[in-house]
């Protein structure tokens, strides 16, 4: 596909890499977040962090939404799911993330009807396909995935949907940034921002980067080549004692991201006063939840639930990881008690969790150098 | 529906909750229901909302994400 396959050449990947390392002050070490779930899995799959000079260093951020979910919302759903007219629906990754006794999918094998959908117009197409039961969502991610949910809701209402209903976990990007920046253990010089968050709220949201903390931010697109342009403009940012918000991902992402978007998510969610993120605890309108009028299709209000907080386990060091404190292979059960088949901590179930991606990519490419 | 949906696997990512879109092609479009038949880059089909991004024709290319289009890519001459 063009504009994909030109941005993984190897070549002009190794030239770019040139640039940075020409561009980098030896006698200074960098440290940059990859704010995106999305941008870690490149990292680790392309291998680019190998490319890069050994005083650049990347660390990886909260952006995976499944990675942040805490245990107690995981239960919250567990045990909606066990109504016996509910189908319960999610995507694939979720339905591993443990709760405080069991997941999603131990649920399902204990005869809780829990399916996974790719979109949230799969579990409306559900809904009205089994009239008798009560179909709900359980919506999860960024800004990126809560335009997709208001459409649905949207058309849930106008067609007068009475069994369809949404458990609302979107949560937003900005908030855990600011939550991170001050953060006391944290030392960042800039940060690879989220390329297809900002594609629906635009480049202008992370101004307060630059404004108020004076690091730097490079809006990036997901392929090799993106992420290493994108480290080069850091570094060239910093060099010349420059400090703003670029646009990498021009090819996709306006400056004022989506008004539709944004304008269909203020009419269906409201932001929530606090929301508790895995690692980083509660954090002040950080997320949705569906707004007054669609009160009817919020299946919290349809459910009772437990809302109880749950301690993530002792042995688990996600927070630091999502902070960017320890690398994944630093936390004492990475890679023993935690693995992506039997994972403690949710950094370990996603794709894009960075334990995950670790796991995956970092320790499958040191055992085939040994061998 | 679950047979017809990818999985999750660490080596194409996550498909749904990563926050991460797929770029597609637009092939055909349904303006009625504001749906459009698309085309990723291994040419699997799939129906996509367009309401936050039409008109659309066929020949552009979408950014999309969990079966909603977020936003127009270029697509290279």
């Amino acid at each position: 596909m063009k504009f994909v396959e030109e941005f993984r050449d190897a070549k002009l990947g190794k030239v770019v890499a040139g640039e940075i390392l020409a561009a980098v002050d030896p006698d200074r070490h960098y440290k940059l977040m990859e704010v995106c779930g999305g941008h870690t899995h490149s990292i680790y799959r392309y291998g680019i962090d190998d490319l890069l000079p050994e005083n650049v260093e990347l660390v990886h951020g909260p952006g995976c939404p499944v990675c942040v979910i805490p245990m107690g919302r995981v239960d919250d759903g567990i045990a909606i799911a066990r109504h016996e007219e509910v189908i319960f629906t999610c995507f694939g990754d979720m339905m591993r993330v443990p709760g405080s006794t069991q997941s999603l999918l131990e649920a399902k094998a204990e005869g809780a009807d829990v399916r996974m959908v790719y979109s949230p117009l799969d579990a409306l197409r559900l809904a009205k396909a089994n009239p008798d039961r009560q179909v709900v969502f359980f919506a999860i991610g960024f800004e990126t995935t809560a335009p997709s949910t208001a459409l649905t809701m949207m058309r849930a209402k106008a067609e007068g949907l009475a069994n369809f209903s949404c458990m609302c976990n979107h949560v937003t990007i900005v908030p855990p940034l600011r939550a991170l920046l001050d953060s006391p253990d944290l030392r960042l010089d800039g940060f690879i921002g989220p390329g297809h968050v900002s594609t629906v709220v635009g480049a202008r949201p992370f101004e307060f980067i630059p404004a108020d903390y004076g690091k730097p931010v490079v809006i990036s697109g997901f392929e090799p080549l993106d992420i290493l342009q994108t480290v080069l403009m850091i570094i060239r940012q910093l060099g010349e004692g420059r400090c703003e918000v670029e646009n990498q991902y021009t090819r996709v992402v306006p400056y004022e991201g989506n008004l539709r978007a944004l304008e269909v998510m203020s009419q269906v969610f409201e932001l929530r006063p606090h929301f508790e993120w895995r690692g980083l605890g509660f954090i002040s309108q950080s997320a949705l939840r569906l707004a007054d009028a669609y009160a009817d299709f919020d299946a919290e209000q349809r459910y009772e639930v437990p809302g109880v907080r749950v301690a993530d386990p002792k042995a688990c060091q996600c927070g630091e990881v999502l902070k960017g404190v320890i690398k994944p292979w630093e936390c004492k059960v990475f890679g023993t008690a935690c693995t992506p088949e039997h994972a403690i901590g949710t950094c370990m179930v996603s794709p894009e969790g960075a334990c995950a991606a670790y796991y995956n990519y970092g320790r499958f490419a040191s055992e085939k150098a040994v061998a | 529906m679950e047979g017809q949906v990818p999985h999750c696997d660490h080596t194409t990512g996550c498909i749904t909750c990563g926050d991460e879109a797929i770029p597609m092609d637009v092939l055909e479009v349904d303006a009625g229901r504001g749906l459009a038949l698309c085309a990723d880059a291994e040419r699997r089909r799939s129906s996509v909302e367009i309401a936050l991004v039409d008109p659309v024709a066929p020949g552009d290319r979408l950014l999309v994400h969990a079966g909603t289009a977020i936003a127009r890519a270029e697509v290279a001459a």
